[in-house]
């Protein structure tokens, strides 16, 4: 499959998860870029849909654009993207690409957590259950990657794991930091990075390389 | 000596011998020549086993590999003015059989990516783009000019020495990061537990942003320094050995002993150079003149 097929073929298959797709993709840094573009935008498009409803003739109006540039098919809807991350094992390609949807979804989240004043322990318990929502948005699970890794690399699962829960406490510890003062911009850069940074144990976890 | 002690002393080599003629006569090697154009693509993916980069005297990539044995072999694929190589395991490989040793010749301005999961990752001399990645990859990179680098490890340690003018992002989630004398418009390093050194000047006008989450950031500069530095961890302890100008106005409140926020030397050239952790030290001092 050459790429201008590739890009032909997201009209049929826009998760790009047929196996001439895949093939493809593992292949072809251009076009899996591309693809995980339109995920970002999927997903970023649900997320701003759930917060800040705007007129159905907006989305209307991209789902016609869309269609008009052959993009998307009638019978296809934009949250069609989501059951793609379901399988871990058969689209392990596609995890690079969900862990940057995590730091998206992440950033997103957090925009709409309330600014004012809460009690840390409070916002311990909000902090938790807002990242595994963060995590869940982006299709993504610490239960499933150690998983992933117990079987295909035991050896180094160890080392995963405590580095997971290191960056599950970066992500906290950030998320307080915020909540603390909402108006500091170094607290967000290192919410940011916290997300970045697990988003990155994710892509080593499950890239290509994996032994 | 013994008779006994020299019996056993020469059945000793006599088996080391053997294991290493065994070891030596598995391994293979193998040399790739490519003819390229100016500024080529470089990618080598090497699931065990080092990769060394460095530049070549003209247009032209070389590859040296040595293969450990018959279970890994080395594909590689050019397209236009592009250089792919990777590592292909074949069925049993593992960690010991599947190693290759790189050894790469590249133009100076090629951008070239390494990765790695497990052996070092060592670049020299270039100007090009460079991405190094691995999870426990020990990173080594030293003597590079304007460029773009960026490296990712789990746990692997980081040493960049002697980078100029470069645009440079390190991310290791638990690998200690070094850079000695590394300088340039944007220099980030993140990390979650990993510690961070930096020795160096920071430069002119730079934006310098080392941040981790557990692991303790050390700046060592020299007296001819010119920086605005502002440090702060939240739960951990901040020293400085060096007198700063303090800044007037900080957007959060300093408190002695967990934050400082100054300017050192000239302010008209200085770096924005910004040290934060959540539960690590933070310190920031002189470099000794003995």
């Amino acid at each position: 499959m050459t790429c201008i097929e590739l890009q032909e073929s997201l009209a049929e298959n826009e998760t790009g998860g047929s196996v001439a797709q895949r093939a493809h993709l593992r292949d072809c840094p251009q076009c899996a870029a591309l693809v995980a573009e339109l995920l970002v935008i999927a997903c970023a498009a649900g997320e701003l849909r759930a917060c800040n409803e705007p007129s159905p003739r907006v989305w209307n109006s991209i789902e016609i654009a869309l269609r008009k540039e052959g993009v998307i098919r009638p019978q296809h809807e934009v949250h069609s993207f989501f059951p793609a991350f379901t399988s871990m094992r058969t689209l392990r390609w596609l995890l690079p690409v969900a862990a940057a949807l995590l730091v998206t979804a992440g950033v997103l989240v957090q925009q709409h957590l309330p600014s004012h004043s809460i009690a840390n322990n409070e916002y311990a318990e909000q902090a938790a259950s807002g990242m595994e929502s963060d995590a869940a948005l982006a299709g993504l699970n610490d239960d499933d990657l150690i998983q992933e890794i117990a079987q295909q690399s035991p050896a180094v699962q160890a080392q995963y794991t405590e580095n997971l829960r290191r960056v599950n406490q970066y992500i906290l510890d950030a998320r307080s930091s915020v909540a603390a003062d909402p108006n500091d911009e170094e607290a967000h850069r290192s919410l940011m990075d916290a997300y970045q940074q697990k988003a990155m144990l994710f892509e080593l976890a499950l890239d290509r390389s994996l032994p | 000596m013994t008779g006994r002690t020299i019996e056993f002393a020469m059945i000793g080599a006599t088996l080391a011998t053997t294991l290493m003629a065994g070891t030596l006569a598995a391994e293979t090697h193998k040399e790739y020549r490519f003819n390229v154009g100016s500024k080529p693509g470089v990618s080598i993916n090497n699931p065990y086993g080092s990769i060394s980069i460095r530049p070549s005297t003209g247009n032209f990539v070389v590859i040296n590999a040595t293969l450990s044995s018959d279970k890994v072999e080395v594909d590689n694929n050019v397209t236009s003015n592009r250089v792919e190589v990777v590592s292909h395991l074949l069925p049993g490989a593992d960690p010991r059989s599947g190693s290759i040793d790189y050894e790469i010749l590249v133009p100076a301005d090629a951008s070239v990516t390494l990765h790695s999961s497990a052996g070092a990752l060592r670049a020299e001399k270039l100007h090009g783009d460079l991405t190094l990645e691995g999870a426990g990859a020990t990173v080594e990179v030293r003597d590079i000019t304007s460029a773009h680098l960026r490296v990712k490890t789990l746990n692997g340690p980081v040493t960049l020495s002697n980078v100029q003018d470069g645009h440079v992002e390190v991310d290791s989630l638990s690998g200690n990061v070094t850079l000695n004398q590394v300088t340039g418009p944007r220099v980030q390093v993140i990390s979650t537990s990993g510690g961070i050194s930096y020795s160096g000047d920071f430069g002119d006008r730079g934006e310098y942003r080392l941040t981790s989450h557990s692991g303790d950031i050390e700046a060592v500069v020299p007296d001819s320094t010119s920086a605005d530095v502002s440090a702060r961890s939240v739960r951990g302890e901040v020293h400085d050995d060096i007198h700063l100008q303090p800044r007037q106005h900080v957007p959060y409140v300093l408190e002695k002993g967990s934050a400082f926020w100054g300017t050192m030397g000239r302010a008209a050239v200085s770096s924005t150079v910004v040290l934060r952790s959540f539960s690590g030290k933070i310190h920031l001092r002189k470099r000794s003149t003995k």
